[in-house]
């Protein structure tokens, strides 16, 4: 291999309390690639990102982020290494303004940059600098989804990690953000993505891993998009 | 960058009522200029408990102790040198051999109180929930007992008198804003909104990188500072203090205030602080008799079972208290059209 993955799980076991939630999961994103993480209620798929974000221990195996091992490490110190996580839900602070959620994302900045910091939130959606005085809890869901990515730009990450960011929206900002993934992706972000949009994410990402009982059962690649076929086998697999 | 919308009423709403509640104090009788002396006292005890516990989101009964060593440095080193000598006989011959004026006591007051709690912080910011709020009772605990016993800083289980009666209606009123300034400039700060957004939310704040521990250290030193500021205003208001003082009734008058008021925001603290203050002020003159209407006389204790049964009624009917936990915005119903 030329070089490490830029996100790397390797025979990951996660657990809570005497349940594992996932096991002996190893995938690789790459950098710049856009990886899709699919599976029914249940199958581990938010886990595997809070384990990732050092929001839930790793019972056995190992995370590497470029190459460097992430066991043991907070979730803060690790966001501040380079990965972003969108959460499930949104999560933004209703009662802040546009503008103070997005700043809150520069607690993981590395370091300084020219200009705006919260420039990388404004170029992708411009709505946000229209609306960044206003309070966060008024913005329609899309507009929150956007806000909640923006938050996540600002750090300027290696990686982000997406849960489910079209739960909830209406179809034309479902093909906002859409269209968002693979701009983020341009300007070299490697995105780690969960959906329950199975066709659409398996058409967006370079590879698709379908998550079930906690295992890999499949990975998908865009030509599959259009077989629904074996999409729907890969959920109902047992 | 410009000032976010309601930054304004957000410290004019509260420093306002704290100017008038100081300018009607000067206007009553001798003997009930104390009841507004004391509330404008309360205001900015409550204020300095509200910067930890009010943002943070973390329950404290300890921030008392930060206001009783404020209140005991500030009295012990503004007794008169040649008092000293007579009433503090066992306490160090540094302490006993100095005194210093009435705006360093404060200071000092205010230094001790934030670096105690800064020393205090750093172990127990790490806890929250029930285990914050036992281990900040346990330090209420140590520091009441080392100052009741240590008779080397202090005046030990005796009354410490002769403190300079220094907090009048100017000063009282001016520590009240010194004190709401600082927690508005604090939680309106890059830090102020990280603390809170860990307390809304602290997975997220978490993974966009904010180290809770830290900003909760912060938050608990700016507060122990505050607390032990108004201490000194406290110890200069009633020329006396005994360690009781300082202890648990206060610890309970003042969570009450926040409570009633609204937890979570500086204007629930200010509006609390008025409020309990007043209604305490006139319970305790009611148990020793007053008139309203006609004369009535309430038995002894019935304050306190007063003040602890609304405590309990505002949690019941309105958790997030008088305010609702929100900031002053006068224009909020215009703003939501917009």
């Amino acid at each position: 291999m030329p070089e490490a993955a830029a996100l790397e799980l390797d025979g990951v076991d996660i657990r809570y309390g005497s349940v594992t939630a996932v096991r002996e999961l190893t995938l690789r994103v790459g950098r710049s690639e856009i990886v899709g993480l699919i599976g029914p209620n249940g199958a581990g798929k938010s886990t595997t990102l809070h384990a990732i974000m050092g929001l839930l221990p790793v019972h056995q195996g190992e995370i590497r982020l470029n190459g460097q091992p992430l066991r043991r490490r907070s979730a803060e110190s690790i966001a501040r290494a380079g990965i972003a996580l969108v959460p499930e839900g949104r999560r933004i602070f209703g009662d802040f303004t546009v503008e103070e959620n997005l700043r809150l994302g520069l607690a993981a900045r590395r370091r300084a940059y020219m200009g705006d910091p919260l420039a990388p939130a404004f170029e992708l959606f411009p709505i946000l600098q229209e609306f960044r005085r206003r309070q966060a809890g008024v913005l329609s869901g899309g507009q929150q989804q956007q806000l909640a990515i923006g938050r996540a730009l600002v750090s300027r990450p290696d990686i982000l990690l997406l849960d489910e960011p079209s739960l909830g929206l209406a179809p034309l900002a479902v093909d906002g953000i859409f269209k968002a993934f693979t701009e983020i992706r341009e300007l070299g972000t490697t995105i780690l993505l969960i959906e329950q949009r199975a066709q659409r994410t398996v058409a967006l990402a370079n590879r698709t891993h379908v998550l079930v009982g906690g295992e890999l059962r499949m990975t998908l690649g865009p030509g599959d998009a259009e077989n629904t076929q074996k999409i729907i086998a890969a959920y109902l697999a047992t | 960058m410009r000032r976010p919308p309601g930054a304004v009423t957000e410290l004019l709403g509260p420093a306002l009522l704290v100017i008038l509640v100081g300018v009607v104090g000067t206007t009553a009788s001798a003997s009930n200029e104390g009841y507004f002396l004391n509330a404008l006292v309360s205001v900015a005890i409550v204020v300095a408990i509200y910067v930890f516990v009010g943002i943070s989101g973390v329950l404290s009964f300890g921030q008392i102790s930060f206001v009783a060593l404020g209140a005991f440095a500030a009295g012990v080193m503004t007794v008169p040198v040649e008092s000293k000598k007579g009433v503090l006989t066992s306490i160090f011959p540094l302490l006993r051999d100095h005194s210093i004026g009435n705006v360093p006591s404060l200071l000092l007051a205010a230094a001790l109180g934030g670096v105690f709690a800064f020393l205090v912080g750093l172990p127990l910011m790490r806890l929250s929930g029930l285990a914050a709020g036992i281990a900040t009772f346990a330090v209420l605990e140590i520091t009441h007992n080392v100052l009741r016993e240590w008779t080397k800083i202090g005046p030990g289980a005796t009354t410490l008198a002769l403190v300079p009666e220094t907090t009048g209606a100017l000063q009282a009123t001016l520590g009240a804003l010194v004190a709401i300034t600082v927690a508005f400039l604090y939680q309106r700060s890059r830090r102020g909104r990280l603390l809170r957004a860990s307390r809304e939310d602290p997975a997220v704040a978490r993974s966009v990188g904010v180290n809770i521990h830290l900003e909760r250290l912060l938050a608990f030193t700016v507060s122990g500072a505050l607390a032990g500021f108004a201490g000194g205003l406290y110890v200069h208001l009633l020329g006396s203090i005994t360690t009781e003082q300082v202890y648990l009734e206060l610890t309970f008058l003042t969570l009450a205030m926040l409570v009633v008021g609204g937890l979570t925001s500086l204007w629930g603290a200010v509006v609390g602080a008025l409020a309990v203050s007043g209604l305490d002020s006139f319970l305790s003159r009611a148990e020793s008799g007053v008139h309203v209407v006609f004369t009535f006389t309430l038995p002894q204790g019935t304050r306190l079972v007063f003040l602890a049964a609304i405590m309990a009624l505002v949690l019941i009917l309105r958790p997030s208290g008088l305010t609702g936990g929100r900031e002053l915005r006068l224009r909020w119903s215009l703003r939501r059209w917009r």
